[in-house]
């Protein structure tokens, strides 16, 4: 590790879970930021500055001033250029000595195969369940971990998915276009005592659930602490409650369940092999 | 009877499912994610969960902006 780097992160390399060895964990890992809106800006942020050794930042869109009450990496001066490119841009400025790769493009299942090469790590920064579907099913295929996190309003949730999860993302969420009971109402009082946020967002709400996602990503690739995994956690801003609820594994599943299947035969498959 | 409800004290019928929970509170959302004490309950078995004195249940308005 260089001088100036042991300076740079050297608040963090005084703790004991990280240490020096946790830091080169984090030099040596590559993660995906899949969108550069208002959790992929602030996991970005985080993560740039945690010293995470290569930054890949997907967004096909354009920074627009309505994006700029959350979506922190943006500037005015930026309003109109693609995401990826300014979000480059700004995390370049915090942090030169780490490899930042912008990717102007929309994250499908065309292209994510070859996204997905030498990453260690996904962190969601979607807008949509389409987008979330794809990066599950990979990351279930590559074995890889991902990290999601979803806002609105005051509100947003998040959780961790690895490898052997009980659970995948498509077990707890479902399709928002394909409803199966129908909607009462549309806007107003929900039974759960919140008004309709529409699109509407408060920037701290992408800023608290970013942060626990940045966490979440930090204990991943230095595997310390006690992750989300199995666990969603809820975080309602507007009365300031967090829960966490346990996830159990969902029979019906027809996305992981094939997936831990095939895993589990091929385990038998080289225990059989490889005779104690 | 009593429950939690998103970290409110309410009172409830008794001898509710969560389906007839979700009616009672009129929840719009199709999509809405229940907890009951901690646990993330699946949709299939919402009709055969029943709400119990001093449970902890929670809806959970799935978000997913970004």
């Amino acid at each position: 590790m260089l001088l100036d780097d042991s300076q740079r992160y050297s608040r963090q390399i005084q703790l004991p879970a990280i240490n020096v060895q946790g830091q080169e964990k984090l030099t040596g890992s590559t993660i995906l930021i899949a969108g550069a809106g208002g959790l992929g800006s602030l996991t970005a942020l985080y993560l740039t500055a945690a010293g995470v050794g290569h930054v890949i930042i997907v967004d096909h869109d354009q920074v627009e001033l309505s994006n700029l009450n959350r979506q922190l990496l943006h500037r005015e001066s930026t309003i109109g250029r693609p995401k990826a490119l300014s979000a480059a841009e700004s995390l370049g400025r915090l942090n030169s000595s780490i490899k930042i790769t912008p990717v102007q493009a929309k994250l499908d299942q065309g292209n994510i195969d070859d996204l997905l090469k030498g990453v260690d790590l996904i962190v969601d920064g979607c807008d949509n369940f389409q987008t979330r579907q794809v990066i599950n099913r990979a990351c279930l295929n590559h074995g890889l971990p991902w990290i999601f996190g979803g806002v609105r309003g005051f509100n947003g949730i998040a959780t961790s998915f690895v490898p052997g999860s009980l659970t995948c993302f498509e077990c707890i969420i479902s399709d928002p276009g394909h409803s199966s009971r129908p909607r009462r109402s549309e806007s107003g009082q929900s039974g759960s005592g919140h008004s309709n946020p529409g699109q509407g967002i408060l920037g701290p709400t992408a800023g608290i659930i970013a942060s626990i996602q940045a966490m979440e990503a930090v204990k991943l690739l230095v595997d310390m602490g006690t992750s989300l995994v199995n666990r969603l956690i809820h975080v309602s801003g507007l009365d300031m409650r967090i829960t966490t609820s346990a996830l159990t594994p969902n029979p019906d599943c027809m996305v992981c369940n094939p997936v831990k299947k095939k895993r589990t035969q091929n385990k038998r498959t080289q225990k059989n092999d490889n005779p104690v | 009877m009593i429950i939690q409800f998103n970290g409110l004290e309410e009172t409830i019928p008794r001898g509710l499912t969560i389906s007839q929970l979700i009616e009672f509170f009129k929840e719009g959302d199709p999509h809405v994610i229940v907890e009951q004490n901690h646990r993330y309950i699946y949709p299939k078995d919402y009709d055969k969960c029943m709400v119990m004195e001093n449970d902890k249940i929670e809806f959970i308005n799935p978000d997913l902006g970004g």
